[in-house]
C-alpha cells in the first residue's frame, strides 16, 4: 500500500530519470521498498545499469538483488529472454539457491508451462513450507488460469497460518467484492481493522462493501465508518464525504413508513455537504454544479 | 424485442475506453456510454461520447452510484443520456460477460432500454497495431426477450460499428505513443478531484 507522498515521491524520481536526471537506482530501491508494479520503467532502468560493467561493479552485492528485480519486470513486460539471462547469471552465483528457485517457478508460469511450475512450487514447498511467496505465487497463477474458487482456498489456507499478511487480506477481500461475495468481503475488512485500526483505507472499504449489501443496520454501521474515515483522513477524503451522504439517502429511503429516523448525529451529512462543496469550489469549480446537484438528488 | 438496431460509436467514446482499458492493463475497468437515438431513424443508436469510470473494486456501489448521477446530469444538459456500458476483464483470455457487467447493464436497461453493453475483445485488440481491420474490438450484448444478454452475432442481428472508418488506425498511433498516460477515470477523480474524468485534454 502506497500513501500519496511516496506515489509523488515515485513519481518525481521517474520523471528525473527520464528526462536525463539520474536516479535510476534509487527509483528502482524506492520502487522495490513500496512493491509497487511499474515493470516497464523497471526493466528499462535496471537494464541501463546492469548493461554498464561500471555501474554494475559499483552496486557490489546488490547487483544481484537488482538481477532479481529485472529479472521480474523482464516477465512482467514478456521479455523471457531478458530474464532467461538474469536468471542465469543468477543461477551461477548462487547455485542450489530457493530464491532463484522461486525465479525459475516464475519463468515457467511466463512462458505458460503452468503444470511445471506447479510442480516446481510444489517441490519447493517440500523443502520450504513456510515460504510465503511461493504460496502466493500458487494463489497468483490459480488466479491467471480464472480458477479464483481455488486461489480463494489457498488464499485462506495460507491466512490460517500467516494470519498477519494484510496485503493477502486484502487481496482475499478483493477478490470477494468481484464475486459480489460483500459478506465474506466483510469479514476481511473487519479483520483488516483489527488488526491495523489506524490505516483509514480499511474502514473506508468496509464502509462501501456494507454500504453495497444494503438494508438499514448495515448503513448505519457504513455511516459510523465513513465518520472514521473522515477523522483518520483529517475530513480529506473525499470518497468517505459522499459516502455519508449516500447514507443518509439510503437510509431514509429505507426507513420511509417506519417511523425510525435517524435520530444520530443529523448535523454529519450538512456538515459533510459543505466540507464537498468548499473542496470543490476551492479545487474542482468546474465540477461544483455537478456536486451540487447530486447532492440535491441525495435531499441533502 | 425491438428491430435490428445499428448502435454507431464515434471515434472519440471508442478510443477513450480502448486507452482506459490499456492503462490499467493488470486489472477490470469499466465505463458509461453516453448518447441518444438518433432522430431521424429509431433503428439507429448513437454512443457520442464515454466516460472511463473504474479501475478498482468496480462492484462496489458507492463510488457507482454518485458516478452515474454526475454523469447524467452533465450529459443530460446536453440532452445526451445513458445508453450503455462498457466492461473490460482482467484476464487476457476471459471473454465471458460477467455478473458484474451484466448487473449493471440490467440497472441502466432500466433506463433505457435499447442499452447496449459492450466487452473488450483483447485477442483483437492484441491484432491492432498488425492488422488494419475496421471493426471495433468490441463484442455488443443486448438483451433479450428472456431478459439476459445476449451476443450481437455475425449473422445478422443488431450490430455495432464505428462512425469514422479509421478509428483503429487513430488508435494505434495512440498506442505507440502510449497516450493512455493520460486518461483520467472517475476514481482518479475522487483521489483527486482536481483530475476531470470528462478528459477534456486528452485528444488536443
Amino acid at each position: 500500500m502506497v500513501s500519496k507522498t511516496e506515489e509523488s515521491q515515485l513519481n518525481r524520481l521517474e520523471n528525473q530519470v527520464d528526462n536525463g536526471g539520474g536516479g535510476a537506482w534509487e527509483y528502482l530501491c524506492l520502487a522495490r521498498k513500496l512493491k509497487v508494479r511499474r515493470p516497464e520503467k523497471a526493466l528499462k532502468y535496471g537494464l541501463s545499469i546492469l548493461n554498464d560493467s561500471k555501474k554494475r561493479y559499483a552496486l557490489g552485492p546488490e547487483q544481484w538483488t537488482l538481477y532479481e528485480q529485472v529479472a521480474i519486470a523482464a516477465m512482467d513486460c514478456q521479455c523471457l529472454d531478458v530474464a532467461k539471462d538474469c536468471i542465469k547469471v543468477l543461477q551461477k552465483k548462487f547455485p542450489e539457491s530457493k530464491r532463484v528457485g522461486r525465479l525459475e517457478g516464475m519463468l515457467l508460469e511466463a512462458t505458460g508451462s503452468r503444470a511445471e511450475a506447479e510442480k516446481a512450487y510444489s517441490s519447493l514447498l517440500e523443502d520450504n513450507p513456510l515460504d510465503q511467496v511461493i504460496h502466493k505465487r500458487r494463489v497468483a497463477m490459480a488466479k491467471a488460469q480464472g480458477n479464483i474458487s481455488a486461489a480463494i482456498e489457498w488464499l485462506n489456507k495460507y491466512l490460517e497460518i500467516f494470519m498477519a499478511d494484510h496485503d493477502a487480506w486484502r487481496e482475499l477481500a478483493e477478490i470477494y467484492v468481484s464475486l459480489q461475495m460483500y459478506k465474506q468481503a466483510a469479514f476481511c475488512y473487519e479483520e483488516l481493522i483489527l488488526s491495523q485500526p489506524t490505516v483509514p483505507l480499511y474502514h473506508l472499504a468496509y464502509a462501501d462493501v456494507l454500504y453495497t449489501l444494503g438494508e438499514l443496520e448495515n448503513l448505519q454501521i457504513a455511516k459510523k465508518y465513513y465518520a472514521s474515515t473522515i477523522d483518520l483522513t483529517g475530513g480529506k477524503n473525499t470518497r468517505a464525504l459522499l459516502g455519508i451522504c449516500l447514507c443518509t439517502s439510503a437510509m431514509r429511503q429505507l426507513s420511509k413508513g417506519r417511523n425510525k429516523e435517524d435520530k444520530e448525529s443529523p448535523e454529519l451529512q450538512s456538515l459533510a455537504a459543505k466540507a464537498l462543496e468548499k473542496d470543490y469550489e476551492q479545487i474542482a469549480d468546474d465540477k461544483l454544479g455537478l456536486l451540487t446537484c447530486a447532492l440535491r438528488s441525495l435531499k441533502i | 424485442m425491438a428491430a435490428e438496431l445499428k448502435y454507431e460509436i464515434s471515434q472519440h467514446a471508442y478510443i477513450k475506453l480502448v486507452l482506459h482499458a490499456l492503462k490499467h492493463n493488470t486489472t477490470a475497468v469499466n465505463g458509461i456510454l453516453l448518447g441518444r437515438v438518433n432522430p431521424q431513424n429509431e433503428n439507429v443508436v448513437e454512443i457520442i461520447d464515454s466516460v472511463p469510470l473504474f479501475h478498482s473494486n468496480i462492484a462496489l456501489l458507492p463510488p457507482l452510484e454518485i458516478a452515474l448521477i454526475m454523469v447524467e446530469e452533465h450529459y443530460g444538459s446536453q440532452g445526451l443520456g445513458i445508453v450503455g456500458y462498457f466492461h473490460a476483464n482482467e484476464r487476457f483470455d476471459d471473454a465471458e460477460l460477467g455478473i458484474v457487467a451484466k448487473n449493471i447493464g440490467d440497472h441502466i436497461f432500466r433506463y433505457f432500454p435499447q442499452a447496449a453493453l459492450l466487452l473488450l475483445d483483447n485477442k483483437k485488440l492484441e491484432a491492432v497495431p498488425k492488422g488494419k481491420g475496421q471493426s471495433p474490438l468490441m463484442q455488443l450484448y443486448i438483451r433479450d426477450t428472456s431478459k439476459n444478454w445476449k451476443l450481437a452475432g455475425p449473422d445478422g442481428g443488431s450490430r455495432l460499428v464505428i462512425k469514422e472508418p479509421a478509428a483503429n488506425v487513430v488508435l494505434s498511433d495512440y498506442i505507440s505513443s502510449e497516450k493512455w498516460q493520460g486518461i483520467v477515470d472517475f476514481d482518479d477523480h475522487l483521489d483527486d478531484i482536481k483530475k476531470d474524468w470528462l478528459n477534456p485534454e486528452l485528444f488536443k
